[in-house]
């Protein structure tokens, strides 16, 4: 009996071998992609090539930006996995998630890591148990295991480190720099500064001085900064949406244009400041005037925040959506919250660059340094270019604006 | 020669302009320059109809207006309005 036992055992072991060999995993490749989106269509190169070079996967692609039931899926797999951000591509293999795509030999390569470790090991397809049964039955480990690329040790000792940046594509501290002082030069809400420190002046008083000088402009920093991460928000879960994107593209060409446009027209007018009506400029000077000379500090500074607040409103209205675009930038590059805080912060940091100097001049000499205002227009034509060039970009070709 | 300089505190423009004016001064000490403020003089100002771009110069002659320089202007500028207004000046004696 032992041996027929043995033969049948041998038997078994004989005829499964070629499954055991044969039988590779099916691995299904699942890419959520925008037309728009740059890095989206190198990946899709890249998938299609090795499409022929594996016989055991699958590439299954969801158009996001014009499908609504492409973009619904992707958010509902986002939200079942734990991965936040809505930026393209969004790659997921078996239990593994991949945001973005560098190259062929960075991304491409952990894709095809993932695609042999997959082929070899049975894993659960979880974009198919989220599609078949809407979500996840049971749940997996923990949503953050699902790290960009791998966790286990395995796959991750081959998998070079991702994340070199592209130096071709746009600098975004560059713009960062670049937008902050163009938005900065332009003197719509000068005047006000002027006004606030030659009556600060007025007041011989040091602390004062100081203190209503730095809530202005930290003030001023904060309302930008308010309207920057709000505006950031609102953007961020749109972003796919080629729709909103022609949106924003088209707002930057009108804006970007006026600009150019009121350049030319004004530019032999004579350059110097501009006189803001009257009676909005007699009720600021009222503000100022009772604020500076107010001996409660507490008040003092409460003043100075209310206006420093209507200003910069003002300001931004009229700097022709330089913020908005700029923060938009931020949005199509899927940065972490770090970096898009960084960004933002050096935006400001130039933004108020010429109120800062003339503030702390003014302080050391105790009186007030006018910067020419012959250059000013020179801001609205080169920030107008600027903006003009990013409304194309976004239009034809986005991918450029990401880094 | 008469000039009349209107300025604004809160213009940086005019800033720029007084320290133009301090050089103007020195080589024509002979220059009467009466400035007035846009806001602190408003009602007078409001009779010589300014517009709504500051700096301004106005330059008299026996007490009539002969020219008006709007805006920040250069010193060559300033200095070149002066000679012509002075060359006026003597061939009418």
């Amino acid at each position: 009996m032992k041996i027929i036992k043995k033969i049948l055992f041998g038997l078994f072991i004989f005829l499964s071998l070629p499954f055991m060999i044969e039988a590779k995993e099916e691995v299904n490749i699942y890419l959520f992609h925008a037309n728009w989106c740059g890095h989206c269509k190198e990946e899709i190169i890249f998938l299609n090539k090795i499409e022929n070079e594996y016989d055991n996967i699958k590439i299954i692609k969801y158009e996001v930006s014009e499908n609504t039931k492409n973009s619904n899926l992707m958010v509902k797999v986002k939200k079942e996995l734990g991965v936040n951000g809505s930026g393209v591509p969004f790659t997921v293999i078996g239990e593994k998630v991949i945001t973005g795509f560098g190259d062929e030999n960075s991304t491409g390569k952990t894709i095809r890591l993932l695609i042999d470790y997959y082929s070899d090991n049975s894993h659960r397809d979880l974009t198919n148990e989220i599609i078949t049964n809407g979500k996840l039955i049971n749940q997996i480990k923990s949503p953050e295991n699902l790290d960009i690329l791998y966790d286990d040790e395995e796959v991750k000792r081959q998998i070079p480190i991702l994340g070199e940046v592209d130096a071709k594509k746009v600098s975004l501290p560059l713009l960062a720099v670049v937008l902050g002082m163009i938005d900065g030069f332009n003197p719509c809400a000068m005047w006000v500064l002027l006004f606030l420190i030659s009556m600060l002046i007025g007041t011989k008083d040091k602390k004062k001085m100081w203190t209503i000088g730095l809530t202005f402009i930290g003030t001023s920093a904060l309302v930008y900064l308010l309207f920057m991460t709000a505006w950031l928000q609102i953007v961020l879960s749109v972003v796919e949406i080629r729709l909103v994107m022609i949106m924003i593209a088209l707002f930057a060409l009108f804006g970007g244009g006026f600009n150019v446009y009121t350049y030319f027209r004004d530019r032999n007018k004579d350059s110097g400041c501009q006189v803001v009506d009257e009676n909005k400029r007699h009720k600021i000077f009222k503000q100022i005037r009772n604020f500076t000379s107010q001996k409660n500090m507490l008040l003092a500074i409460l003043g100075t925040i209310a206006l420093a607040f209507t200003v910069n409103l003002i300001e931004m209205a009229c700097s022709f959506g330089l913020p908005a675009t700029f923060t938009y930038i931020l949005a199509i590059n899927e940065l972490s919250i770090l970096e898009t805080s960084i960004y933002i912060f050096i935006y400001i940091l130039f933004f108020l660059l010429d109120d800062l100097i003339i503030f702390l001049i003014a302080m050391k000499t105790l009186s007030v340094t006018g910067m020419t205002t012959k250059y000013s227009k020179y801001s609205h034509l080169i920030g107008g270019i600027i903006m003009v060039i990013i409304g194309l970009l976004l239009l034809f070709n986005p991918g450029l604006l990401m880094s | 020669m008469k000039i009349i300089r209107i300025n604004a505190v809160w213009c940086s423009g005019c800033l720029v302009m007084n320290k133009v004016w301090k050089e103007v001064e020195q080589i024509y000490p002979q220059l009467e320059i009466i400035n007035y403020d846009y806001d602190m003089d408003y009602d007078f100002v409001k009779e010589l109809k300014v517009g709504d771009v500051l700096p301004v110069a106005i330059f008299y002659h026996n007490n009539n207006e002969i020219k008006r320089l709007i805006g920040e202007k250069s010193k060559q500028e300033i200095i070149m309005v002066i000679n012509k207004i002075e060359e006026v000046k003597n061939e009418n004696n």
